[in-house]
């Protein structure tokens, strides 16, 4: 019922409707006929009991000019009863014709016309003759008890036929009445069922057409001044249905589109005070380092040293250079993963070689830790670019140190395992916040390092996560805050990779040339 | 000898820390902390005459132990050199009681001149 569509159900409802209506005139109009038959039937009624009495009085005219004639012997009623002689067949076909449609009186009717036939051929005509012939008194004998009786069995007839004629027309009569008060009754019926009828459709029709388009005008105002959860009760029968299911469908994609729409704009305004932070925070990673090669070159320019302080002193802003140097080299490569270009250059790189030279230089960053290095002295083969994956490896001893502000031990080993070489720095520091652990890749994103103090571009692991899967490798790490945290990176072996790279011409020549 | 004066340097970067040294030259008792807590600990313990600050320390920020030391009874009058690369946070600084705010990159002998004249002050 509900999937019907309300084109059909109008349709449906206004079929019934005109069945209904239909109806009712067919059997107004069987109810009018009914009543008209019965008014003709009491017209015919009336016609029979006429062309009695007519037929009566002539029989009577026809019996009292006979007797006159007999008994009188006065031939001036010979004209009057031949005359009525003559007009008795007439008459007598009249009455058959009249009462023909009423075979109740049949009966009765056959009766009285073999009576009148009889009483015209057996007794009227013989006693005429008689008459004629001046056989007066035989003529006298027949019409007193012949003529009497016969007159007297007519009479009978026609009583009774009388009677039954007015019973039948007082119940037809009432027949007739009956079937117009019927025939009212059932036009009054059938109007208010009609009525009705009109009157629910149209019920119908405002419940289920007018109510939900209005809903769906108030509800598509509500969601033109920005009410995007506004939604319409799923109500209504077949288009009626469909368009507040349409309606409900528009409203749901532009509240999605809405929050798809303000997501992104969050995001924007997030990366744009990321942005900000960055600059705020190149500007002062770059000062400090600055500032010990401008002091100590001014230093330097403006106050003698022993040549011992002096190459001491120049060490440092070497090193403070350098720090510079790579600073710009991490924001450079910020520019390059957002714009989706690494070096792709693929080299075969011994990891332990790269570990150990790493380790070599970190360690005399921090007097306060030790790094200690677990890695076999036999080559961990990978294909790639040394320099990023070095610069993964420094970034990974950078954190270790940087978030163990305490000192202590820094432990990386590094093996084959399946087939991939992978590497493990571990270290007892401050530990990464659960609730931090998922934006750790996040570019410009520092925990809550920046509030600490702990200097850093927020792009270190960003950038390192990059080179690593660039390298078909993952980056990933294991953490509990206050206790420490273990980074892990695996990387294809080289025997693998190669393997796979054998159809690659462009990197055949530079494998050789390294082998 | 006994006039010399202690000066407690602030700041988690080795070379600065040894760049500030060698700006004021000899004639200074130097103590040198790397974080905020290890600097308040030492100024407890040397209770130094000049106190040359970073912000941006681990463990207990630069404003933190400004603030702590001003309100320590012991500590609260000894003059303080903010010197950080935060050149916006100068009001802060100096609402925050320091006696003087110096930026990175520093002048060495700018610096060297500031603190003679916080320590003629005092």
């Amino acid at each position: 019922m509900r999937r019907l569509s309300l084109q059909r159900r109008m349709v449906a409802a206004s079929a019934v409707l005109a069945l209904v209506v239909g109806g009712v005139f067919i059997a107004l109009i069987l109810a009018l006929s009914d009543m008209h038959e019965a008014r003709a039937q009491e017209a015919r009624s009336k016609q029979a009991t006429a062309s009695a009495f007519a037929l009566q009085s002539l029989v009577l005219d026809i019996e009292r000019n006979l007797r006159g004639y007999v008994f009188s012997g006065q031939r001036e009623f010979l004209p009057t009863y031949e005359r009525s002689v003559r007009q008795l067949p007439k008459s007598l076909d009249d009455f058959e014709a009249v009462t023909r449609s009423e075979p109740r009186q049949g009966e009765q009717v056959q009766f009285l016309t073999d009576s009148i036939r009889l009483y015209e051929d057996e007794y009227a005509g013989p006693v005429l003759n008689l008459a004629k012939d001046r056989r007066l008194g035989a003529a006298r004998d027949a019409a007193k008890q012949e003529g009497a009786f016969r007159i007297n069995q007519i009479q009978n007839g026609f009583k009774k036929f009388h009677r039954a004629e007015a019973d039948l027309t007082k119940n037809r009569q009432r027949s007739a009445d009956a079937k117009a008060t019927h025939a009212i009754e059932l036009g009054v019926a059938g109007l208010a069922l009609s009525s009705a009828l009109i009157l629910l459709f149209g019920f119908y029709l405002a419940r289920s057409i007018a109510r939900p388009v209005r809903e769906a005008a108030e509800g598509a105002t509500e969601l033109a001044a920005g009410d995007l959860s506004r939604r319409l009760s799923q109500s209504g029968p077949g288009e009626i249905g469909e368009l507040t299911t349409a309606f409900n469908r528009m409203a749901e994609s532009l509240q999605r589109a809405h929050e798809e729409l303000e997501e992104q704009n969050r995001q924007l305004r997030d990366s744009e005070r990321l942005k900000s932070d960055l600059v705020n925070t190149v500007s002062h990673e770059l000062r400090t380092p600055l500032s010990g090669v401008l002091g100590f070159t001014k230093l330097l320019l403006t106050r003698e040293f022993d040549s011992e302080t002096r190459r001491h002193y120049l060490g440092i802003v070497d090193a403070q250079a350098r720090r510079l140097s790579d600073l710009i080299n991490d924001f450079l490569d910020v520019r390059k993963i957002e714009e989706g270009r690494f070096e792709r250059a693929r080299e075969l790189v011994d990891v332990g070689v790269l570990l150990r030279d790493e380790a070599t230089l970190y360690s005399l960053q921090s007097q306060d830790h030790e790094l200690a290095l677990a890695v076999p002295q036999t080559p961990l083969p990978v294909l790639g670019n040394p320099d990023r994956l070095r610069q993964v490896i420094g970034n990974l001893f950078s954190n270790a140190i940087k978030y163990s502000p305490h000192g202590g031990r820094v432990e990386v080993t590094a093996e084959m395992q399946g087939g991939a070489v992978r590497v493990e720095v571990h270290d007892d520091g401050i530990g990464i916040p659960a609730a931090q652990q998922s934006q750790i890749f996040t570019k410009f994103f520092r925990a809550e390092a920046a509030a600490s103090g702990i200097p850093g571009t927020g792009l270190g692991l960003a950038v390192s996560r990059d080179i690593v899967e660039s390298h078909g490798g993952q980056i990933g790490f294991v953490s509990t805050e206050g206790e420490g945290t273990t980074f892990f990176i695996e990387l294809p072996g080289a025997d693998g990779a190669s393997d796979q790279r054998q159809g690659n011409p462009a990197d055949r020549p530079k494998e050789r040339t390294t082998r | 000898m006994e006039d010399r004066k202690t000066i407690l340097i602030c700041d988690d970067e080795p070379a600065l820390r040894e760049l500030i040294r060698a700006s004021l030259e000899d004639g200074y008792f130097f103590a040198e902390a790397s974080d905020g807590l290890t600097a308040l600990e030492l100024a407890r313990e040397v209770e130094p005459d000049v106190v040359i600050l970073d912000l941006m320390l681990p463990r207990l920020g630069g404003l933190e132990v400004l603030a702590r030391l001003r309100a320590d009874e012991h500590l609260g009058d000894i003059p303080v050199l903010v010197i950080t690369a935060w050149n916006e946070t100068r009001e802060d600084v100096l609402a925050a009681g320091a006696a003087e705010f110096t930026s990175k990159p520093f002048d060495p002998d700018a610096l060297k001149a500031s603190i003679e004249r916080l320590l003629e002050a005092a």
